[in-house]
């Protein structure tokens, strides 16, 4: 008998009610589309040093790959895929449609947040992001999402928002909270406080997997 | 691979609520914990070859779980420079576990809520915890008996009038 086992079978039994109810196939979904990203990422950075090598061998006196001392150059093998390009695959920004911005997270990659909100800023929305963490202020805004965007999910799950950065009142950003299997979105107020937490019982606003924005 | 997935299926459902019971334990947030531990899983199942002949895969889940916290805990400290962020009360447990014993857990060292967790939901030995979390026995035994003491001094004691029947 260990004198500690009084203590311990309380914490256990307190604890027996938790269950864990994601189904073992959303793993080897995961995995697989992670799988498929990666080599995604690879074939086009591969592509694009290709495309790179062979621009530069038509430039007079440009850098051809015999000339770089590289070996793995000479032997026509590209270079590994850099962390960056890697990062990119986590997230794109475009413009369009109209004056809006196209913003798409691919679930289940590592996001930088510096870059998401560096890339936001570009397109003139202001976005505090950060990673298993949603802030909200106080006082919230009381801007309405309708206006400002539109939310989808594509087939392989990736989210897609077309934020209408015109439409997000002076003094207010965008809060984006990325999550492994969702996304949390809200709006803050500069200079206000900020709380910033995991759970979705404050308002904002949920990307379900159907891709409709849910007050939660 | 039919095989592989059979087996990893089983160590799932296996598995499953302790890790999470261990990282909630830990972090004081289900939601959280549940993020972090489906993530975890994800992992072991990309590196199933390797986890499988880990001298004890769960461990290794919780391990992999609670590291991603620390992960995301550095990434927001570094994205969010703003003063009392984080002044919201994480998530409670709305699943029946003991609000006084979460916040009796809320109170200790994270050391020893991990050596705790282990302990408690994986049925770890020392040695074992030990070399999960990379510190000596000793500490393990340091850290599992300051914990206990002071969650008996915070918590009411056990039901001990439990009848048991026997026919």
């Amino acid at each position: 008998m260990n004198e500690h086992d009084d203590v311990m079978c309380q914490v256990r039994e307190s604890f027996s009610v938790l269950r864990m109810d994601v189904p073992v196939e959303h793993f080897f979904a995961s995995s697989r589309a992670r799988r498929h990203r990666r080599l995604s990422a690879l074939t086009a950075a591969a592509a694009a040093t290709a495309g790179a090598a062979a621009a530069l061998a038509l430039i007079p006196g440009g850098a051809a790959p015999a000339r770089t001392g590289n070996p793995q150059a000479r032997a026509g093998n590209p270079p590994p895929a850099s962390p960056r390009a890697a990062e990119l695959t986590a997230f794109s920004v475009t413009s369009g449609p109209g004056n809006s911005t196209t913003l798409t997270l691919r679930k289940g990659t590592r996001l930088d947040p510096g870059a998401l909100r560096q890339a936001l800023a570009r397109h003139g929305i202001p976005a505090l992001v950060t990673v298993g963490t949603l802030c909200r202020s106080t006082p919230g805004s009381s801007a309405s999402f309708d206006q400002i965007l539109h939310a989808s999910t594509l087939a392989d799950g990736s989210d897609v928002l077309v934020i209408s950065g015109q439409a997000i009142p002076a003094g207010t950003r965008l809060s984006i909270g990325y999550f492994p299997n969702h996304v949390q979105l809200a709006l803050i107020k500069d200079g206000a406080r900020l709380a910033c937490g995991s759970t979705s019982r404050q308002p904002a606003v949920r990307i379900t997997p159907a891709g409709t924005p849910i007050r939660g | 691979m039919r095989h592989e997935q059979e087996e990893f299926a089983d160590f799932y459902r296996a598995s499953r609520d302790s890790c999470l019971r261990a990282v909630t334990a830990v972090v004081g947030d289900r939601e959280l914990a549940e993020e972090q531990v489906a993530e975890a899983f994800t992992r072991a199942w990309t590196s199933w070859g390797k986890v499988r002949r880990h001298a004890a895969p769960r461990a290794w889940v919780v391990r992999t779980a609670l590291n991603l916290g620390v992960t995301w805990w550095r990434r927001r400290h570094r994205e969010v420079p703003l003063a009392e962020h984080d002044a919201a009360a994480p998530a409670g447990l709305d699943d029946g576990v003991d609000p006084a014993l979460i916040a009796a857990l809320r109170r200790l060292p994270a050391r020893q809520r991990e050596v705790l967790a282990l302990r408690v939901f994986l049925d770890l030995d020392t040695e074992s915890t030990a070399k999960v979390l990379g510190i000596a026995q000793g500490t393990v035994t340091a850290h599992l008996s300051r914990a206990v003491t002071a969650l008996r001094r915070e918590l009411p004691p056990a039901n001990t009038n439990a009848t048991e029947v026997t026919r």
